[in-house]
């Protein structure tokens, strides 16, 4: 049996990138050992929570269950590559503004969701919003805030294209 | 997790090359999420696992033909059933469904085939595709066979596949505007996993029905249709009467499991409710397909 390491090529955050992989690495373990990108974490490793989500050619996915061999040839994006240099997304305003957030463990998977959210449904309402964000879990329990705050990046988006 | 090797093959059925009959250590990966789910938990340890992620890209299509059946890829992710409009226009049970399964990073990623293929009874989609009458094209290394969707689950994550097969691709007969909904009914247990699962198919209006399926899951070992609901349903008037009967026939007819969603006295007042329920929605919600 060959347990070997794979090269594999991808996009991370737009550069081009290599990386050295084991068959049994996931995702989440590459971004934080190989990059130093500590934004999308493990918790429940399950699927469940969403803290470890991460976008792969554009679609959400958590790292906890995706394999880091998986990334070959995609384009990846985590949320250390959602501001536009010290410009942060309409995102990642709004939940500050909103206040969405305490303790921020869940924020990076939250963003991130939203983002896709935005882009399927630009002005949700609440049974949308609830429905989408359904596999993100907040301990500090800020959804009122959350939901706030996904309203108010719609809003902020619109300002943005129009 | 533990090591193991990664192979990569470019054809399906080159894939079951390498797969082994008799080692159970070696299997197919499609998704992966409910293969990660069992190896981060220890309780699946491969030696390899044989990735179907690059084989022919047709396998992950969906096709619609003109008489209103479709052949669904096996690699098709379950977000791309989601979001077809033929889909869509044609099963709008799958859409409906695939709004209470899961979540949208599992929905991106899972394939339809892995979801047929792991065989846990709690899963939403196979009591549907048993409903509907679905079949899946199955594959060996030198073998080729067509199961129906209801005889492909054996049993608690067992199935009929042997394990150098894989499933190529799912096969959906024309619904010719017959009615179809599903109900799960979540207890909220620690997992979420439902306590009962519900589908149901009908063919007719309320002066009578001219075919009707019911299936049970997640309450049971496996998804499995009940066919003393089914045949009693066909014939008479479709009154309420009739579909409290055959709730009733269903309750009395399917073995349950009690574990911590219910007891089995609380799932099988649960299958009296949900079967009456779902028959209802299905005559009267204007549901067509
Ligand atoms: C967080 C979470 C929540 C979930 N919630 C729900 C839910 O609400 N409802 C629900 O129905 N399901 C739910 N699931 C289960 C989910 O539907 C399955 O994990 C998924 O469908 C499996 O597909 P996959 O492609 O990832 O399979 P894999 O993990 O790749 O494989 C699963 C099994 O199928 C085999 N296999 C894969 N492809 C094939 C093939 N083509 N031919 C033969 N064998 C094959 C594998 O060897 C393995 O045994 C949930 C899963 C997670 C992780
Ligand atoms: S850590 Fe991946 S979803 Fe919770
Ligand atoms: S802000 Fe603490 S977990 Fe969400």
């Amino acid at each position: 049996m060959s347990t070997a390491n794979k090269t594999i090529h991808f996009t991370l955050n737009g550069r081009p990138v290599t990386a050295e992989v084991a068959p049994h690495h996931t995702l989440v373990e590459l971004l934080q050992n190989q990059f130093n990108l500590n934004g999308a974490r493990e918790s429940c490793a399950q699927g469940l929570c969403g803290c470890c989500t991460v976008l792969v050619d554009g679609k959400s996915v958590s790292g906890c269950l995706y394999l880091a061999s998986f990334a070959d040839g995609t384009a990846v994006d985590t949320i250390e590559g959602v501001a536009d240099g010290v410009a942060l997304d309409p995102v990642q305003e709004a939940f500050i503004e909103a206040g969405a957030f305490q303790c921020g463990f869940c924020t990076s998977g939250f963003i991130l969701m939203t983002k896709q959210l935005l882009d399927a449904h630009p002005a949700p309402d609440d049974d949308q919003i609830r429905h989408y964000l359904a596999g993100n879990l907040c301990r500090c329990a800020t959804y009122p805030e959350i939901i706030r705050a996904v309203k108010l990046a719609a809003t902020k988006r619109k300002t943005v294209t129009a | 997790m533990i090591p193991f090797e990664m192979l990569e093959p470019k054809s399906l059925r080159d894939a079951t090359a390498l797969l082994d009959a008799d080692d159970p250590t070696i299997r197919p990966l499609g998704g992966g999420t409910a293969l990660m789910l069992m190896m981060k938990a220890g309780v699946f340890q491969p030696s390899r696992l044989v990735s179907l992620r690059s084989v022919e890209p047709r396998y992950s299509t969906i096709t619609v033909n003109s008489d209103g059946s479709f052949n669904i890829g096996a690699l098709a992710p379950l977000a791309s059933l989601e979001h077809s409009a033929d889909i869509h226009k044609h099963l709008p049970v799958i859409t409906r469904t695939m709004q209470v399964l899961s979540n949208v990073r599992v929905r991106n990623v899972a394939t339809i085939g892995g979801c047929l293929a792991h065989g846990d009874p709690h899963m939403d989609l196979p009591p549907v595709l048993i409903s509907l009458g679905a079949k899946v094209r199955v594959i060996g290394p030198d073998s080729e066979r067509t199961i129906p969707v209801a005889d492909l689950l054996t049993g608690y994550y067992e199935t009929q596949l042997a394990k150098n097969e894989l499933i190529a691709e799912l096969i959906i007969p024309p619904q010719n505007g017959k009615r179809s909904v599903y109900l799960k009914c979540t207890t909220r247990a620690a997992h979420d996993w439902p306590a009962l699962g519900v589908a149901v198919s009908v063919a007719g209006n309320r002066d009578g029905l001219s075919e009707a399926h019911v299936v049970i899951s997640a309450a049971t070992e496996r998804a499995q249709r009940v066919e003393q609901a089914s045949a009693l349903l066909v014939g008479p008037p479709a009154n309420d009467k009739l579909f409290k009967d055959a709730g009733e026939a269903a309750a009395s007819a399917v073995e349950l499991i009690g574990d911590s969603q219910g007891s089995v006295p609380y799932k099988r007042q649960l299958v009296r409710v949900f079967v009456e329920r779902a028959l209802r929605q299905a005559i009267d919600g204007g549901i067509t397909q």
